[in-house]
């Protein structure tokens, strides 16, 4: 006979790992699934080609239906800890009030919010980039900032030993960082976790999960293709929106729930450049460090914030192809990149296929496209105020920040997860992560990814007798 | 690049007309200008399974299909296609769709390979990336060990236990079955060759014509040999049982050792990865390979054990140097099989005694030809200097001491260098050389060493003398007037040398052959049968081709291996099989009530009985024989009781 975990979670990302953390220590037995490998700072892979590949779900980017939007997806131990830039922001009052209108939970309230956000925050470092080591990428962005009159602030980046001083180039760390600084799941919370005898089962790609008696069956096989069962009476789904979406739809849940998959976000984000003649290098030193503190940004539903791609990113962004394409990527030093990220309204849905496989219908269209066209507006006149020559707009649209399909409320006709973190249709199976986002909240979701997490952790605790 | 140089098996999941696809689709992305090389300048392409590997397979197929078309569509076409897939941005969303899909598939490939910084022989990859002002580095960070990265997440300790593990897989198939991955290997390598031989070519510098005969027919005909010969050599054996054991049988079992770590050198890559390996594997063991960090022929080996369907871990590579083969051997294979020079092995003799690892020890030479003066002198000229010179003379079986016979020596010499005048040495394409180059440094190096010794020694030159004494490829060196106080007479030069030393009689000749710390093969020329097989058998080596050279090792029915510091054990043949078995002794008999004569109780008449009866066994003779079953009877009836019932 198998042996039966109190808890299997599904997905070793950034609220995977929290979880994994917080329910062991209360001597629960917890195995962690997750499809990605799992690496530390001297094996992530270093070329672009493998850490497309590696980190990535569909080899580096899925589209949605229509090809205009690209989803970077992370397959990875440390999830979305691993490939972000860090940047952690607690949701202010407006994301938090639309969150409580949507889905009519009391706790979305800055006041019941920042015990949560406290605790998340204390888990990690958490740094600005000094100004004396921004870029020149970043100066841009401030320069066209004050003479267009808008407000901008420095990221707040979860990160301990960037090092600047020694010429550290933190673009490098998007694949994983080097130096152990970011503070990824896998290095502030997975080492307790283990500690603590959480299973860690890397390479083993979840396909769906059933019910029998008492007991989950969650049934995956691992990356040399074996098929493998395991056996849990709680299962927490931690695999974000697509990948939790994805689990429910080809476990047969949708049979009695059509809601899973809609609701989709993903804060669509569209990058610029503008070419200048002197040297930006924007990929040097920490090369994200603004973002734009506009209230009327805000309204209008967009933000801006300094950044850039490494090569094969650049290439992608750059159009055309041949001698010209050869010759725009010879000027890499010299632009300087703006991205537009929308707080979009208009959500898309996540379905499969009949053998399985994840489709995405989503779009950025009506008061959408119009945040976008507004970003793209502000981003210009920024390059045009500093004196860019020329300006491309990026040629693809990229979602990073993946968000509902198992959106959180009280209304169990409309919502999948209910207040307490369980869904609403199996009160054994729970869920904090950002599938659970009941829409779009315009500002980065990693911090109230842990925060929900570490809610969800106690709460689950309290139920299950154990705390 | 010359083209058809690339390797187009560098993919497991495109065909050679697939890639040549992606290199036309490449080039037309990447054209190339003054400072950037065009795609298909770059060898990216070989890292082309670093993404396919990673795509789901119907959009891998999709992509293949393309890059079929592709391969017959001229260049500007396709990157008219390429371009036309822009207009997707004046088309509403579904219809732009496919123009969308393309573009970013198409593109995504070629500038992920390009753009990727990836590693190529010329060094494209971090030139493309300083061309277009890519900087980025993190000087805080302090590598760990450069072999344990590269090997990234796997440890020797991994390698090892994974080893072991799947060895059980492979006992349980039974040799019919495995040989089934043998002739799938066999049509996969005869349908290949010509890239499996430019794979060979770039990490060795070979001419085509050695690589082929060599390398390629030499491991097919290995893998024939263990087609036919395989299930008579390990199936199970009966044996003779003596009469002193009658009613019993005896059997022998061939069985898998477990796991045999290969550890190949760099001489001829191919042959010494495939041969050994799928020996190794046809008798049951999981397997272990180690190149020989200067000619990986890295992915070559894996490829090729994948594409014939071997499951995960049944044949593991490891690249690296000596350190890496030591984290490997302190795994505790089943049986070390080594290739390569006395030096290494005595390192890795010293680390396998000390879990009493077992190896086999194939080492090197420096093989004697000996030309009498009834040979057919043309025949033998021909012969020895092929024998010296195949391969850049880069073999541990090559001929590096010709004696010939004083009365015809001015003869042979004049042949000889008649023959060394028209070698053509180049590493070519079309397989129109004779020879090759020289792999590595540190041999050229060695080969200069003997070459100025020999000078400096009295020898004289009779070919060769424009080499710079740096260059890899080093012409055949004619040595005349020789001594056997030269290197080149008594220590491996493992180069195209010929050294002509005179001899008088038989006798003479035998005990300088003999005089040498190797034993490993040599060749006996002459029109007198006898006196052949008289100095055959007087030859302390392992092997003896008579009247041709280097011939023993063409037959992969014999055994191969050397004596003296040549070598430990045998490889190749059925006694070359069996050394990769545990040779397991099974004696059978009934489960009786019988209590068998040699057990206890030892008594005073059991010993009598004993005694008379191994008297009789053993003199011989219809009457002994009668007394030997009378006795032996007694004595049976006598072990059935005990030592009370005896008295």
């Amino acid at each position: 006979m198998l042996p039966v975990d109190d808890f299997i979670i599904i997905g070793a990302g950034i609220s995977g790992i929290l979880m994994a953390k917080h329910l062991s220590s209360s001597g629960a037995t917890i195995s962690l699934l997750e499809a990605g490998s799992y690496f530390n700072r001297h094996t992530y892979p270093r070329k672009e080609i493998d850490a497309n590949s590696q980190l990535y779900w569909g080899g580096g980017i899925e589209l949605n239906q229509t090809a205009n939007i690209g989803f970077l997806r992370p397959k990875v131990v440390g999830g979305g800890s691993i490939v972000n830039q860090a940047l952690l922001d607690r949701f202010d009052h407006e994301a938090l009030s639309s969150w409580k209108q949507e889905s009519n939970i009391s706790f979305f309230t800055e006041e019941q919010m920042k015990p949560w956000y406290e605790k998340a925050e204390s888990s990690v470092n958490i740094q600005e980039i000094p100004a004396q080591y921004r870029n020149a990428n970043a100066n841009v962005f401030i320069n066209g900032f004050e003479k267009l009159g808008f407000k901008c602030s420095p990221l707040k980046r979860a990160q301990s030993q960037c090092q600047y001083e020694k010429g550290n180039d933190c673009i490098e760390c998007l694949a994983g960082c080097r130096l152990d600084s970011k503070q990824s799941t896998a290095i502030t919370a997975l080492p307790q976790a283990l500690k603590n005898g959480v299973k860690l089962m890397s390479q083993f790609e979840v396909t769906h999960f059933e019910r029998s008696g008492d007991i989950y069956l969650v049934h995956g096989k691992s990356q040399s293709g074996e098929y493998k069962r395991l056996r849990a009476k709680k299962l927490i789904l931690a695999s974000g929106a697509i990948g939790n979406s994805k689990l429910l739809l080809n476990s047969k849940y949708a049979n009695t729930n059509k809601k899973i998959g809609t609701r989709f976000y993903t804060h669509p984000q569209f990058m610029s450049l503008g070419l200048y003649d002197q040297e930006i290098a924007a990929h040097k030193g920490p090369f994200q460090a603004m973002k734009s503190d506009e209230p009327h940004f805000r309204v209008n539903r967009f933000k801006l914030e300094n950044v850039f791609a490494p090569p094969v990113g650049l290439s992608m962004l750059l159009p055309g192809l041949g001698i010209k394409h050869m010759r725009a990527m010879k000027k890499l030093r010299h632009y300087a990149c703006v991205e537009v990220a929308i707080r979009d309204q208009i959500p898309g849905q996540i379905k499969t296929t009949t053998n399985g496989k994840v489709q995405i219908a989503k779009s950025v269209s009506g008061e959408d496209k119009i945040s976008y066209k507004k970003g793209e507006k502000v981003i210009h006149e920024i390059f045009k105020s500093t004196g860019a020559k020329e300006i491309i707009d990026g040629e693809l649209s990229i979602g990073l920040h993946l968000m509902g399909g198992l959106c959180i409320g009280d209304n169990a006709s409309k919502d999948i997860v209910s207040p307490d973190f369980s869904l609403h249709d199996d009160k054994n199976i729970f869920c904090a992560d950002s599938s659970i986002f009941p829409n779009a909240p315009g500002i980065n979701p990693s911090l109230t990814i842990m925060a929900l997490s570490l809610m969800a952790s106690q709460s689950i605790l309290k139920q299950s007798g154990h705390s | 690049m010359k083209p058809g140089l690339l390797i187009h098996t560098c993919s497991r999941f495109f065909s050679a007309r697939q890639i040549k696809g992606a290199l036309r689709l490449g080039d037309a992305v990447i054209p190339g200008d003054k400072t950037l090389p065009s795609f298909s300048e770059t060898e990216f392409i070989h890292h082309i399974d670093r993404m396919l590997e990673y795509m789901e397979s119907d959009d891998r197929d999709g992509l293949g299909l393309l890059m079929n078309v592709f391969s017959i569509t001229p260049i500007w076409k396709i990157r008219l296609l390429v371009s036309l897939c822009d207009i997707h941005r004046f088309l509403p969303q579904f219809l732009g769709t496919p123009f969308r899909l393309l573009n970013l598939g198409l593109k995504g490939i070629i500038f992920t390979l390009y753009y990727s910084g990836l590693e190529d022989k010329e060094g494209h990859g971090a030139r493309i990336l300083k061309t277009i002002g890519w900087d980025a580095h993190t000087p805080s960070y302090q590598p760990l060990d450069k072999a344990m990265s590269e090997n990234r997440q796997i440890s020797a300790a991994d390698i090892g236990k994974k080893a072991k593990d799947v060895s059980q897989e492979i006992r349980a198939l039974s040799v019919a079955q495995r040989l089934k991955f043998v002739s799938q290997l066999k049509h996969l390598i005869v349908s290949e060759k010509e890239i499996i031989i430019e794979r060979i070519q770039e990490d060795t510098n070979k001419s085509r014509s050695d690589a082929l005969v060599s390398e390629i027919f030499g491991v097919l005909d290995h893998l024939a040999f263990l087609e036919s010969e395989a299930i008579k050599a390990l199936k199970d054996e009966k044996v003779k049982t003596p009469i002193a054991l009658l009613g019993k049988s005896s059997k022998i079992y061939y069985e898998a050792l477990g796991t045999i770590l290969i550890i190949s050198p760099w001489n001829y890559p191919f042959y010494q990865a495939i041969v050994p390996i799928m020996a190794a594997f046809v008798a049951g063991n999981s397997v272990i390979y180690k190149p020989s960090e200067f000619t990986p022929l890295t992915g070559l080996v894996e490829d090729l054990m994948s594409r014939i369907g071997m499951k995960d871990g049944w044949v593991q590579v490891v690249y690296g140097d000596g350190k890496v083969g030591s984290s490997l051997i302190d795994q505790v294979p089943n049986k070390i099989f080594f290739t390569g020079s006395v030096a290494t092995v005595k390192k890795i003799m010293t680390q396998a005694a000390n879990n009493l690892i077992p190896v086999e020890l194939e080492l090197g030479g420096k093989d004697p030809s000996i030309v009498f003066a009834d040979a057919n002198l043309d025949r033998a000229a021909s012969g020895v200097v092929w024998g010296a010179l195949t391969n850049c003379g880069q073999s541990c079986t090559s001929v590096e001491r010709i004696y010939v016979q004083d009365t015809c020596y001015e003869e042979f010499k004049n042949k000889t260098l008649n023959i060394v005048k028209q070698i053509k040495q180049s590493r070519d394409y079309d397989g129109d050389a004779d020879i090759g180059g020289m792999t590595t440094k540190a041999q050229i190096a060695i080969v200069k060493n003997h070459l100025d010794d020999a000078l400096a020694k009295g020898a004289k030159l009779l070919s060769g003398d424009e080499w710079d004494g740096q260059d890899a490829m080093i012409p055949p060196l004619l040595f005349d007037n020789v001594t056997d106080d030269m290197l080149v007479a008594h220590e491996e030069t493992f180069g195209p040398t010929i050294v002509l030393l005179k001899f008088s009689d038989e006798h003479e000749v035998i005990s300088r052959a003999n005089d040498s710390i190797y034993g490993l093969s040599a060749s006996v020329w002459s029109a007198d049968k006898a006196r052949c097989d008289r100095v055959a058998r007087a030859l302390e080596v392992g092997n003896v081709s008579i009247n041709n050279v280097m011939l023993t090792e063409g037959n992969h029915h014999l055994p191969f291996g050397g004596v003296k510091q040549s070598g430990i054990g045998r490889y190749k043949g059925v006694h070359g099989l069996r050394s990769f078995c545990n040779i397991k002794s099974v004696l059978i008999d009934a489960n009786s009530k019988k209590i068998e004569a040699n057990w206890f109780p030892y008594t005073k008449k059991k010993y009598q009985l004993f005694s008379a009866m191994t008297e009789a066994l053993f003199t011989g003779g219809i009457l002994n024989f009668i007394k030997f079953a009378i006795k032996g009877t007694l004595l049976e009836s006598a072990a059935q009781k005990s030592r009370n019932q005896s008295k």
